[in-house]
């Protein structure tokens, strides 16, 4: 459950316990405010120690994957699988804009696919980008369970994740839509029996701690999920109870009367939840898993992990839907060699120490990191260095937080082809430029750094007709600048909440579900651009009169079930593009965006701004807030009641 | 409900009673009514709890959590704030048969677990109950609704409060032939002579009285079963027998100067006055220019406060053996409980009002009662404190040295019910456990086939809503019983 979906006071008790205990909170996909990372004077701490990565990429930033000791990459949730979320734009205060870098009163759509995911070598992908952004936290992958979840765990687990979380169906909080919680999903019990089987057939049981979840309250719940084959567990519902819920399913309301699930500032105060309650909790719950072991002869956990064969079937239950049930394959015990080990007891090899960053870049970037002094450098580059540069801005922000460095410090330009998700999650003060091309995913979840593309000098082809790079670059960016000379693949700048992007033509799905930032495209849109888009803008040269998208213009390809499209005319704004295009320039030598400059006063007028319904109207209440003499904060929170009751809203609803 | 943000826009409007001092002059139940917008916005403060309480009516320690009849209480507060009215009108009549009753009287277990209570004043249901059927009668939906076919079986209830009240509903909606028996001249039992007048006004059990009397059922008052007919006779004459007498013998004081003259118990008193009010014969005892003290804190005894404060008493003071509650629930007492905390009834508010202060006197137990002459003039009570030990009862001790004289000329013992009159049961063959109640199995039968119980005679002194409760689920086990095994009433 994310902060967002339930309230700061209820997240921060949830961690707060959590650490007393040593065990782990998780962030849920809503981002984390930095300044609970500090620990606080009593001893406690704010911070969770899972932080997850959903496909909304909610403020997933280098800082936040850097303070992890865990990172979860949430593939469904339990009680609406294959749904996505979403925050109606009622709960999305300014503080939870601010964590998820949106703009408050928008409502976010978590997507239901990872737009980087498609297949099983993405989230192989996925999972190593994510460990070379932070080396020391274990990459968990939630998963649901379902009938063949066991076949996809083995996949995950040969994807080189540490961590397999099974979700059954009756967690989360109240806000999946009824039908989601009547009627989607499986019971726990389900998913961790056929993974468990499944790992241990294939033999890769002993490389993943497999943990489960989905409405666990009991110490009996926990020995049941033990001898199923799990050795970690989550909870949440309960503790939450703990705190003060009163299961009023309103969660989806943001009229939580506890002060759980609301982000209601007057709501919040009834909030009477105390983290020792949770610690009391967990405490009789590990008492009384400790009591079943005793009873079953297990002196330690890992003993009874996977004996499911310890397990018995109620006979005595008198119901006519109990009398066709045969759990024999739930409690199936497969034939393994006595080698086969039942537990997590060999590491993954992520290789992470034959990477470019830890071969090279990071010794090279030596004085940057210790001295804050400027580094400039070129090397070669080639497909197989995936992830260039990630582990380095992850070692920058160790240091330097969340400001990173001053811009520029760390210049490393490069020749050649560059691998996948090259500059992924980098921070403010890396600027990588590429002369070559680049794969898939290039700047996934920048943070703050830049990222220059072009072609190679001695190329004969024209740059702005040609591919340069992969599909999902810059999904989930956070804030950096990126100029790219040449076309873009699908799904350019998709979840896209800071950055700001020059590019000359993109594929289909552009800049869906864009929340912030700002994307000029300066050539040829696929189709679909702007789908789910509810904040950012994004320029879009209008090349209808070259025969573009098809003769229909850039019209017909838009998705404008949430934009408008604007012709481009605010002075500030048009200085703005000017500036992004004079750098694009700068960087990347590119003749088509200096002949643009070079006409200037036609240009303007050719620039398309597609903007968002509600972020628009947000962003003018703001404006209009601001003239009669409030602060930001003050205007955000009185353009945020503004919208909140306006029935215009459509993001997130 | 249908209005999410209700419960954050509006505030608990307090209950609309006329100023302590004015209500005292007279006996009148009248309250200055409510506007229409106002319960509509009382209504929206209903949170649509996903797991409400307010219906559950379950006993924990010993006390009510929630309605006892499960009254649908989020759906009517939904209806009301959308201002349907007849619909909200009849959902309540499908659980509770005399809202009018619990409407007015009823401490309303429902609003101590109503989770808004939690961190906020709850929601007002009583009086949103009370609004509903008053309007329901005010609009003429409340009309007879006799049973479309009779059964051919006949009935007996013994007692008319408010579990044979609804009993006698219940078999009579079932298609039963009904007839009940009370001792008394006026049909009501406790409702009538127990309640005062201003807090139930007479005229709301005679109103109810005509609708069942519209209905079909035989009432025949001043028949003493046992004394004017003979339990034989009513096994012979009937199909099954209901017994629902009450618990109506009180606790005594056992103290000396008991015997004095103007030492009454509290039921005497009360009884003696609404029949006063009510213009029958009956030896009044006033309190007019007395010193009065109240023994006992619980209804009765504010009952008694607010008779005798109406009489014209020259003070009134009332003892209460328990600590004073605290103001807020205390640690071991959560919520969704029954809220073990100070409130200022109706008769502590009219004395406060004229005197200043609170009547109630709290932990002082009664040592000895002094007279002249015969009569009663000077109370000697005595400091208590409560003994805990862990498993075991609370024990009381008198601290030595604290004792004090107050002066009394009427001293009235509200100290509670100990059971049923004996006889009765007795005359049925019925065996009575080890406090002198009915027993009766899970089906409300008592030890004689075909003879129930329902109600304070069997589970002991208790709220009106528990007894209607009872008087339901005791009629749904007589139709059973009657009709082989099925039944067309609710089993709630």
């Amino acid at each position: 459950m994310s902060y967002g979906s339930i309230s700061r006071e209820a997240h921060e008790a949830l961690a707060i316990a959590m650490n007393r205990l040593g065990a782990k909170s998780n962030t849920g996909e809503g981002g984390e405010d930095p300044a609970r990372f500090e620990t606080l004077p009593n001893g406690d701490s704010l911070k969770s120690a899972i932080k997850q990565v959903a496909s909304g990429r909610f403020g997933v930033t280098s800082e936040y994957l850097v303070s992890a000791r865990e990172i979860q990459i949430k593939m469904a949730q339990g009680a609406k699988p294959g749904e996505g979320g979403q925050l109606p734009g009622h709960k999305v205060y300014p503080w939870i804009a601010k964590v998820r870098h949106s703009t408050p009163g928008v409502g976010l759509i978590s997507p239901p696919p990872h737009h980087d995911i498609y297949s099983i070598e993405d989230l192989a992908e996925l999972i190593h980008d994510l460990k070379n952004a932070n080396p020391d936290a274990r990459i968990s992958v939630k998963l649901v369970s379902e009938v063949g979840v066991g076949t996809i765990a083995a996949g995950v687990a040969k994807a080189h994740a540490d961590v397999i979380l099974i979700s059954g169906h009756d967690g989360g909080t109240g806000a999946s839509p009824l039908s989601s919680i009547k009627h989607a999903g499986l019971p726990w019990e389900l998913g961790i029996a056929e993974t468990n089987q499944v790992l241990l057939m294939n033999d890769l049981r002993s490389r993943v701690v497999v943990e489960v979840d989905g409405q666990m309250k009991t110490g009996r719940d926990v020995v049941i999920g033990a001898l199923l084959g799990a050795e970690e567990f989550g909870f949440s519902t309960a503790p939450l109870v703990t705190l003060g819920c009163v299961m009023m399913r309103a969660c989806h309301l943001n009229t939580c009367p506890v002060g759980i699930a609301t982000q209601d500032p007057e709501l919040r105060k009834r909030f009477n939840g105390d983290p020792q309650s949770v610690v009391n909790f967990m405490t009789y719950v590990a008492q009384e898993a400790r009591e079943y072991m005793a009873q079953l002869g297990f002196r330690t956990f890992e003993e009874m992990v996977g004996h499911s064969e310890r397990l018995e079937m109620r006979r005595a239950v008198d119901h006519w839907k109990a009398h066709n049930l045969d759990f024999s394959r739930i409690l199936f015990q497969p034939q393994l060699p006595k080698t086969t080990l039942r537990t997590c007891q060999i590491g993954q090899e992520h290789k992470l120490e034959m990477s470019l960053d830890s071969t090279t870049l990071i010794p090279l970037c030596e004085p940057a990191l210790a001295r804050g002094e400027r580094v400039e450098a070129e090397l070669p580059i080639r497909n197989v260095n995936r992830v260039v540069g990630t582990t380095l801005g992850s070692a920058v922000t160790r240091r330097y937080g969340g400001a990173g460095l001053p811009e520029d410090t760390i210049s490393l330009r490069f020749r050649g082809t560059a691998g996948q998700s090259f500059g992924a999650f980098i921070p403010k003060g890396v600027t990588l430029t590429l002369e070559g091309d680049a794969n898939d995913y290039l700047g996934k979840g920048l943070s703050g750094g830049k990222i220059v593309l072009f072609p190679p000098r001695e190329s004969t082809f024209v740059a702005e007709d040609n591919v340069i790079t992969g599909n999902v670059a810059f999904y989930g960016a956070t804030s950096g600048e990126a100029y790219i000379r040449g076309i873009a693949g699908e799904r350019f700048c998709v979840r896209n909440s800071g950055v700001n992007a020059v590019v000359e033509g993109v594929g289909d799905h552009g800049c869906e579900y864009m929340t912030g930032g700002r994307v000029v495209v300066i050539g040829k849109t696929g189709r679909n651009f702007a789908a789910g888009m509810s904040g950012g803008v994004a320029y879009v040269l209008d090349e209808s009169g070259e025969g573009g998208a098809a003769g229909g213009g850039f019209e017909r390809v838009c998705n404008k079930e949430m934009v408008q499209l604007f012709p481009l005319s605010d002075p500030e704004e048009v200085a703005e593009i000017r500036r992004l295009l004079e750098r694009h320039v700068e960087y990347t030598a590119s003749p088509r965006a200096k002949a643009l400059l070079d006409e200037w006063h036609t240009t303007v007028s050719r620039f398309i701004r597609v903007v968002p319904n509600d972020y628009r109207r947000v962003m003018e209440a703001q404006a209009r807030m601001r003239e009669k003499g409030l602060s930001q904060d003050e205007a955000e929170m009185a353009a945020f009641d503004e919208n909140v009751l306006d029935a215009r809203r459509v993001a997130g609803n | 409900m249908g209005k999410p943000t209700g419960f954050m826009e509006f505030g608990r409007e307090p209950a609309h009673v006329r100023p302590p001092l004015e209500r005292v002059k007279d006996w009148a139940e009248t309250h200055p009514g409510y506007e229409e917008k106002t319960l509509r916005e009382q209504g929206a403060r209903c949170m649509d709890c996903g797991t409400p309480y307010c219906h559950t009516g379950a006993l924990v320690n010993g006390l009510a959590m929630g309605c006892p009849i499960h009254n649908l209480i989020p759906e009517w507060n939904d209806l009301v704030y959308r201002g349907q009215w007849r619909e909200a009108l009849i959902r309540l009549q499908k659980t509770n048969n005399f809202p009018e009753f619990t409407g007015r009287v009823c401490p309303a277990p429902c609003e101590g677990s109503c989770t808004l209570g939690i961190n906020q004043p709850a929601v007002t249901i009583k009086t949103i109950e009370n609004e509903i059927i008053e309007r329901g009668f005010l609009e003429g939906w409340v009309v007879p609704e006799p049973p479309l076919a009779r059964t051919g079986m006949k009935v007996a209830v013994v007692g008319s409060g408010p579990a044979g009240l609804s009993a006698a509903a219940q078999l009579n909606k079932a298609g039963h032939e009904v007839t009940v028996y009370e001792r008394d001249d006026r049909i009501g039992g406790l409702l009538v002579y127990g309640i005062p007048n201003m807090k139930l006004d007479k005229s709301v059990v005679e109103r109810r009285v005509k609708l069942l009397e519209a209905e079909g059922i035989h009432f025949v008052t001043g028949t003493a079963v046992g004394r004017d007919v003979e339990a034989e006779q009513l096994i012979k004459d009937f199909d099954a027998v209901v017994l629902a007498t009450g618990s109506t013998i009180p606790r005594d004081l056992n103290v000396e100067g008991r015997e004095l003259t103007g030492v009454h118990y509290a039921m005497d008193f009360l009884v003696a006055n609404t029949k006063a009010l009510l213009g029958q014969s009956a030896t009044h005892l006033s309190a007019a220019g007395k010193n009065v003290i109240v023994i006992g804190g619980g209804d009765t005894g504010t009952d008694c406060v607010g008779t005798a404060i109406r009489q014209g008493a020259k003070s009134v003071v009332q003892l209460e053996i328990l600590p004073k509650p605290p103001d807020t629930r205390a640690g071991d007492n959560p919520w969704p409980q029954w809220p073990k905390v100070y409130k200022l009834d109706y008769g502590q508010e009219e004395a406060a009002a004229l005197w200043g202060a609170d009547p109630r006197r709290y932990l002082l137990n009664t040592k000895r009662l002094i007279g002249e002459a015969g009569a009663v003039t000077t109370i000697e009570t005595v400091e208590i404190e409560w003994i805990h030990t862990p498993g075991g009862r609370p024990e009381m001790r008198e601290c030595p040295g604290t004792e004090k004289s107050l002066p009394a000329d009427l001293v009235l013992i509200a100290m509670g019910f100990v059971g049923p009159e004996p006889a009765l049961p007795t005359a049925f063959g019925c065996k009575l456990d080890h406090r002198g109640n009915i027993v009766h199995d899970d089906d409300f039968m008592t030890t004689t086939p075909g003879v129930f119980s329902a109600g304070d005679c069997s589970r002991g002194q208790s709220l009106v809503v528990w007894a209607i409760n009872e008087g339901r689920l005791a009629a749904r086990a007589v139709d059973r019983y009657l009709m082989f095994g099925e039944s067309v009433l609710p089993d709630y």
